[in-house]
């Protein structure tokens, strides 16, 4: 990528951001009630009017909407990111308190489904069995379809509380991330399989696969050398995209396993509409979000010199 | 249980704690009710040291007392703060903790505390009088600006005095002869004067190990949203005289760890993972107690788990529609077919070991052939369809689901189905997100029918929950326009919070159980415990008085 693609390329990632965080500023501001009168006009305080108008003034609750999206844009470009409202705690704190544990599982569960995909797309590809090989191709299309919350209690189940091999509560920093991983993996590992099985059927149709074999090669030397260099671009283009399938999994992942992290997080200000917590969580996303995908945009090149050259033609 | 078992050595100087507990003795003896605050008699010596995993279905979210309502954050301040008075849980009884003994003026508008002067906050400063009276300063006028409440538990409050380093005296603007047993209640937990300079933020989720209070145990480290972990105070040696247990607590540790799924909290339980959890749902208690645990289920003592009818809705004005849909409720099968024996069918607007129960079975009749008749008097004829219109207008209400409350959904969906085909009246409920939710509550016109429950060991708790000015979950005061529907109403609750005779207090309570009832504002529906799973190794274990966890006097047996 040239200098000036790349700048082009960063500045609609920063517009893709500055977006997000304006969308979910209306957005939260449009939804009914607000996190004070949530939390404080709960009938369980016991609160009256005017104790109530007290702290609606004092969390200036009532402010025109454009000063507060200045306040809190103004905020946010300098990292103060405002408090929860529920827990009264600085959603900076938060985040970082969550961020470690949600990253590691991320990056852990991502790797896991990688892996599963390989195993699952290459084994199937590389056996000669036609039975075999269609269960194990079919078999992305049913993990698609499991439910994460189903599969994490099943794993739970049989794994911790019937075999007692890894404890769920009170187990070690590995010993608690085994299930998790697990849980995360599967339902991520589906579609990239999925992509994988495709692509390199595809590929394998093409001429310069036959010429490759009609010279000698085994069929495992043009699986490794040939199918998977050319089979990675969609795979890797599909990867960017379920980073928000990992988001969202990681949020039912999280409240069974009942671990703290982003997802917990998330789930608990959405049930509270934490809003200030809410605002720098979607932020968050949408910077990931297109962090990754801007480094997908930018390997995809190496991993395949034509679009390198695509590039250059269209600079 | 035994009641009154455990004797006071020093009697307290006011007759309130004494009446008390003689209500409550007779109460219990003649309708057998059980309070079961504790486990059975430990067997052998306690076990000292060891580490106790408790499993809550929700992370705390303010160590701030007057907030300890919440059950997380109840479960965290009782074991981290002391209070001035303890509330013994079976007999209700008060005894004296950091307070010695007290006096009351006549008129209740004046309480003196004379204090130990052996006690220390865990930062190693002295409790005296003075930090006692800046902790009922803030809990009894709350700070707006620093976003700190008033508590729910303290009426009337006005002022402090410091007599000397070891006798406060609080001042009232009006009676307030609740004002002994809010000093108990763990929303008047003790904290260090450094600690109460904090704005609500300072008392939020991850500033725990910062809060300084005189208890058995500190908070040592937080995970926020999963973990929170307390350690025992070694040099703590001011339990109440009644406590088993004189000197620091037996276990080192206390690990809450937030288990939001139920079946995770079940199995983490019974395979050993975890000590004890709370909310056993009823339907897995069979699971729990089938693998060798133990099921805990102190009652709450407040008011009943029930229906709240909004009589200043235009519909509901018409006490026949209320009388009718009070009819029309089967009771019995509500708890028959949702709970188990933990949980009683109520028999009057408070539960049976509540303060001033009196038993109102016969207010509380199923007929629902009267109630249809009663509807058809009324103008609300049936149509094809199965539901009553009257001027073309439906007969229908709207039902909140309580999410807090065992089961509510189910309740509310088997009361619906009752009402349809008994009554021909139609139940929504109302499932939203919190903010639509808290509008609807707050409106007679969205939410008819109020379910909801509050659990407080005090006369004080009915006027907690009916008086527009505290929960008023009757919506008596119209949030709108601040006009009061039923003055006699309020008149009867404010009576109850604020007679200093005892007895014209009891009577007081009674009064407004009758009332209720009679004019059909409420549906109680049964009395709400807190079931508490116990594993097997697990001793020692109690409930203070509406049933939040006490560790004090827990040890693990391995």
């Amino acid at each position: 990528m040239t200098p000036r693609a790349l700048a082009t390329r960063l500045g609609q990632s920063l517009l893709v951001i500055v977006l997000a965080f304006t969308g979910a500023f209306l957005m939260l501001q449009a939804l009914p009630g607000d996190a004070v009168l949530i939390k404080f006009e709960n009938p369980e305080l016991g609160l009256t009017p005017a104790q109530i108008a007290e702290i609606r003034e004092a969390y200036g609750a009532d402010t025109p909407i454009w000063t507060s999206f200045w306040h809190t844009l103004s905020g946010f470009v300098v990292g103060d990111f405002g408090y929860s409202i529920q827990n009264g705690t600085a959603v900076r704190d938060l985040l970082a308190e969550v961020l470690p544990s949600t990253a590691l599982l991320g990056v852990l569960g991502f790797a896991a489904a990688v892996v599963l995909a390989c195993v699952v797309a290459f084994t199937a590809m590389g056996v000669r069995n036609p039975w075999l090989r269609n269960t194990l191709a079919s078999l992305p299309s049913v993990l698609v379809s499991v439910p994460v919350f189903w599969l994490a209690m099943v794993l739970i189940q049989v794994f911790s509380f019937r075999l007692g091999l890894v404890r769920v509560i009170g187990g070690g920093p590995v010993e608690s991330l085994v299930l998790p991983v697990l849980t995360l993996a599967v339902p991520i590992s589906a579609p990239l399989a999925q992509i994988l099985v495709r692509s390199i059927e595809d590929v394998q149709r093409q001429p310069f696969i036959a010429v490759v074999r009609a010279k000698g090669a085994s069929r495992w030397w043009v699986l490794t050398r040939n199918i998977v260099r050319n089979a990675l671009v969609p795979t890797l283009t599909i990867a960017g995209v379920l980073l928000g399938e990992l988001v969202a999994g990681a949020i039912v992942t999280e409240t069974v396993f009942g671990r703290a992290g982003l997802g917990r997080l998330t789930e608990q200000a959405v049930a509270n509409q934490d809003v200030a917590v809410l605002q720098a969580v979607v932020v968050l996303t949408a910077v990931i979000f297109v962090v990754v995908n801007l480094a997908v945009d930018l390997v995809a090149p190496l991993v395949d010199p034509r679009l390198k050259k695509e590039v250059r033609a269209a600079a | 249980m035994t009641l009154a078992h455990r004797h006071l050595s020093r009697r307290n100087l006011f007759g309130l704690g004494i009446a008390a507990a003689s209500l409550t003795a007779l109460t219990a003896c003649g309708g057998g009710a059980q309070a079961n605050n504790q486990t059975e008699a430990p067997a052998g010596d306690p076990v000292k040291g060891g580490t106790l995993t408790y499993l809550d279905a929700q992370p705390h979210t303010s160590l701030y007392p007057p907030s300890a309502g919440f059950y997380p954050n109840g479960g965290l301040v009782n074991n981290i703060t002391d209070r001035l008075v303890h509330q013994n849980a079976e007999t209700l009884e008060f005894e004296p903790w950091i307070a010695t003994e007290w006096t009351v003026n006549d008129d209740a508008t004046e309480f003196t505390f004379t204090l130990r002067d052996d006690v220390t906050f865990s930062d190693g400063t002295k409790l005296d009088a003075a930090a006692v009276a800046k902790n009922f300063d803030l809990y009894g006028l709350g700070d707006a600006a620093r976003g700190l409440t008033v508590s729910e538990a303290i009426n009337n409050y006005k002022s402090s005095t410091v007599v000397n380093p070891t006798t406060v005296t609080f001042h009232f603007s009006a009676p307030a002869p609740g004002f002994l047993q809010a000093t108990s209640t763990i929303n008047s937990g003790l904290l260090s004067p450094k600690t109460l300079d904090g704005k609500l933020e300072d008392f939020g989720a991850g500033k725990g190990p910062t809060i300084i209070g005189t208890g058995p145990f500190v908070v040592a480290s937080e995970k926020i949203g999963s973990e929170v972990v307390l350690k025992a105070r070694t040099d703590y040696a001011w339990a109440p005289k009644s406590a088993p247990n004189q000197s620091r607590a037996h276990l080192d540790q206390i690990t809450y760890v937030v288990t939001p799924e139920a079946g995770v909290r079940v199995g983490g339980l019974t395979s050993g993972q975890a000590h004890i959890a709370r909310q056993i749902a009823a339907t897995d208690e069979k699971q729990v107690t089938a693998a060798g645990a133990k099921l805990l289920a102190p009652q709450t003592r407040g008011v009943n788990n029930g229906f709240s009818l909004r009589f200043r809705n235009e519909v509901l004005a018409d006490k026949n529609v209320r009388q009718a849909l009070s009819l029309g409720t089967n009771r019995q099968e509500v708890v028959d077919t949702l709970f188990t024996e933990n949980y009683p069918l109520a028999t009057s607007v408070i539960g049976k070991t509540a303060l001033g129960y009196q038993d109102n079975s016969s207010k509380l009749v199923h007929d629902p052939g009267k109630g249809a008749q009663l509807l058809e008097d009324a103008g609300w004829k049936l149509g094809s369809d199965g539901y009553r219109t009257k001027d073309g207008k439906r007969l229908t209400f709207t039902v909140n689901e309580a999410a807090p409350q065992p089961r509510s959904f189910d309740v509310t969906t088997l009361v619906s189905q009752q009402w349809k085909a008994a009554l021909g009246v139609e139940l929504k409920i109302l499932r939203a997100d919190a903010g639509t939710y808290t509008k609807a509550i707050n409106d007679a016109n969205q939410v008819q029918v109020y379910h909801s429950m509050v659990g407080r060991a005090d006369l004080d708790v009915i006027k907690s929950q009916y008086a527009g000015k505290n929960r008023n979950t009757l919506l008596n005061r119209d949030p709108a326009d601040d006009s009061i529907g039923d003055t006699k109403l309020e008149e009867l609750l404010t009576k109850v919070a604020s007679t200093p005779d005892h007895d014209a207090r009891i009577k007081a309570s009674q009064d407004v159980q009758a009332y209720l009832l009679d004019e059909f504002y409420v549906i109680p529906l049964f009395e709400e415990p807190q079931v508490f799973g116990l594993g097997p190794k697990v001793h020692g274990f109690e409930a203070e008085s509406v049933g939040r966890p006490t560790f004090h006097n827990t040890w693990v047996a391995e």
